[in-house]
């Protein structure tokens, strides 16, 4: 029996998968193989249901006192080319402008700037909250939270308790990158190490807060420090439950320190998102992140494990930094449509998975299953 | 074939297909409408051994692509938007409903690279299409001095062509450009790559 199969087995047996297992899979040259196994996971845990949210993503601040090798974003300090921190109105302001359809959530991610009072960040969150009482605030990476542990003087309790007087709601899974210091030591050496990162997480989870995880693929690690990144996750949900989703983000080159590098490819976002799924037994979502992997290849990815396309997004401007080819937003109708092709049911989820709002799932217009028989009589005729 | 893969086509109904194929090199006009219907992961994988047993691991790649011949089946054809997922079911079946061997190709300008790389799991032995330099100027056989120092663009291309190269790696394939004239050329793997080759 192959490892493959073995591990099959193992999976359908619903035993947990070891690290060997991990590597094993990364390096199968059978994707479509590994697809099929980790979507026989994603059907028995949602079946067809496919998530998304409508939401925002604000960054406030590009200011950024790290100096992480694939930042393409952060500048590292204020009056530098490019560097750019909004006013709270400012922030607000984007907001306002969307209340006649607004988002359900507001995901706010900065740079780590040493020079704004903490009470910028409190006001920033009661703002939002005060033009929409009802809107979710997921905000600041475990990076940022334990930044501002350090440089306000508190613990990682004390700063998520002010935080969430002030309006927070969740943590997004941003600053993880991949744990192991082999490769964190070399690419973000000054921000939260992993130990650090996992501490806020565990921190948040006790107090009730509810995250996610994410894991910076396709640069200078190897498929060991892969296993092992998601393995951590894995454990802290095993110690302290609290993450919601995983989404593995693909590294993109442009205009940062590692831009000699190839970005990774679609074939490895579809691996990634695969081993991802069937190695994390504990964790209920796995997204295709479609801003980091373009709609594209998100929607294929729904088939190979992910159960979770994220939102609208409206204004990324980070992976458009480093490249991204991907649009900087879409709208609801757009996710809607994509889930459908892939053969899914659209489901609209408020940050915390329930369900917003069902979709009907797709019917296929007679004109393209038309295209598609003339299609089939040409490689017919062939045949014949 | 792996007891993985032969459960999924069993599961999908595809064995009498794939049964067929092995016996007599052929697919019933019958079994379209079982294919249009099947699970697309289950199609490929059938598409996938179909194009292992009868063309192997070489994926041929034609820059820039060659005009249409008999025989080709050339994805994405003209005349409407695919999506990804469309795409990939079309070339399973050209796959599976075309002659033993057939040349299944993909033309990466007209579908993006991603999704051309992720067709070679989904039947597909032929990569075809244009490349350009950063500034988007076209790069093409005719460019290329062959002599002597290299230009910019000769270098360019060299360049790209270890990339795409590097892209059917890493969808664990066996790449070979094929030249205007029908030569061969085989371009070497770079020192490192982090993904599974």
């Amino acid at each position: 029996m192959t490892t493959i199969e073995a591990i099959s087995l193992k999976v359908r047996a619903g035993e947990r998968l070891s690290f060997d297992d991990g590597l094993a899979l990364f390096r199968h040259p059978d994707v479509v193989a590994l697809g099929q196994l980790a979507n026989e996971v994603r059907e028995a845990k949602h079946g067809d249901r496919t998530y998304f949210n409508r939401n925002m993503r604000i960054e406030a601040t590009n200011v950024c006192v790290a100096s992480c090798l694939f930042c393409s974003f952060a500048k590292l300090e204020e009056g530098a080319p490019g560097a750019r921190t909004m006013r709270v109105e400012e922030a607000w302001r984007e907001l306002e402008a969307r209340m006649d359809d607004p988002p359900g959530e507001i995901h706010i991610v900065n740079g780590l700037h040493p020079g704004l009072p903490f009470s910028y960040y409190e006001e920033l969150l009661a703002g939002f909250k005060r033009i929409k009482p009802d809107i979710h605030m997921k905000c600041f990476t475990a990076v940022e939270i334990h930044f501002f542990a350090e440089h306000y003087g508190m613990t990682y309790a004390e700063v998520l308790e002010r935080l969430r007087r002030a309006g927070l709601d969740s943590l997004p899974g941003g600053g993880a990158e991949i744990f192991h210091p082999e490769v964190r030591t070399r690419i973000s050496h000054d921000k939260a190490n992993a130990e650090e990162w996992l501490e806020v997480h565990r921190v948040a989870h006790g107090m009730g807060i509810r995250t996610n995880a994410t894991m910076l693929y396709g640069h200078i690690e190897t498929f060991e420090h892969r296993v092992d990144h998601i393995l951590r996750i894995r454990a802290l949900e095993d110690e302290q439950p609290g993450f919601q989703a995983f989404i593995p983000l693909a590294f993109h080159p442009d205009g940062n320190g590692m831009k000699n590098l190839p970005a990774p490819t679609a074939v490895d976002a579809l691996r990634t998102v695969a081993v991802s799924r069937l190695l994390l037994d504990n964790v209920p979502h796995v997204k295709a992140y479609w801003v980091s992997m373009t709609p594209e290849v998100a929607q294929i990815a729904l088939r190979f494990g992910a159960d979770d396309i994220d939102g609208t997004i409206v204004h990324e401007t980070i992976y458009r930094a480093a490249g991204s080819r991907s649009p900087s937003g879409l709208t609801s109708e757009e996710l809607v449509r994509l889930i459908q092709e892939a053969g899914r049911l659209p489901v609209e989820r408020d940050t915390l998975y329930n369900v917003v709002k069902e979709h009907p799932r797709a019917v296929m217009p007679e004109s393209a299953l038309k295209v598609r028989d003339r299609k089939a009589a040409k490689h017919l005729e062939v045949l014949s | 074939m792996t007891a993985l893969v032969q459960r999924a086509v069993e599961e999908a109904g595809l064995s009498g297909v794939l049964a067929e194929r092995r016996r007599a090199g052929t697919t019933h006009p019958e079994h379209l409408a079982l294919l249009r219907a099947a699970d697309l992961l289950a199609l490929g994988a059938l598409a996938d051994l179909i194009r292992a047993e009868e063309v192997g691991a070489e994926v041929r790649m034609y820059i820039p692509p060659p005009p249409a011949v008999e025989g080709v089946f050339a994805f994405p054809t003209d005349g409407r938007e695919w999506t990804g997922l469309e795409l990939l079911r079309e070339i399973a079946i050209a796959r599976v409903t075309g002659p033993r061997a057939a040349r299944v190709r993909v033309d990466w300008t007209g579908c993006g690279l991603e999704i051309a790389q992720i067709a070679l799991g989904f039947g597909a032995n032929e990569l075809a299409g244009y490349l350009s330099t950063k500034i988007g100027a076209l790069i093409g056989e005719s460019d290329l001095t062959g002599v002597g120092r290299k230009s910019r663009l000769e270098l360019a291309s060299v360049a790209k062509k270890r990339e795409l190269a590097a892209f059917v790696r890493r969808a664990s394939r066996a790449p070979v450009f094929v030249r205007a004239d029908g030569s061969r050329e085989t371009i070497e793997e770079a020192p490192s790559t982090q993904e599974a080759t």
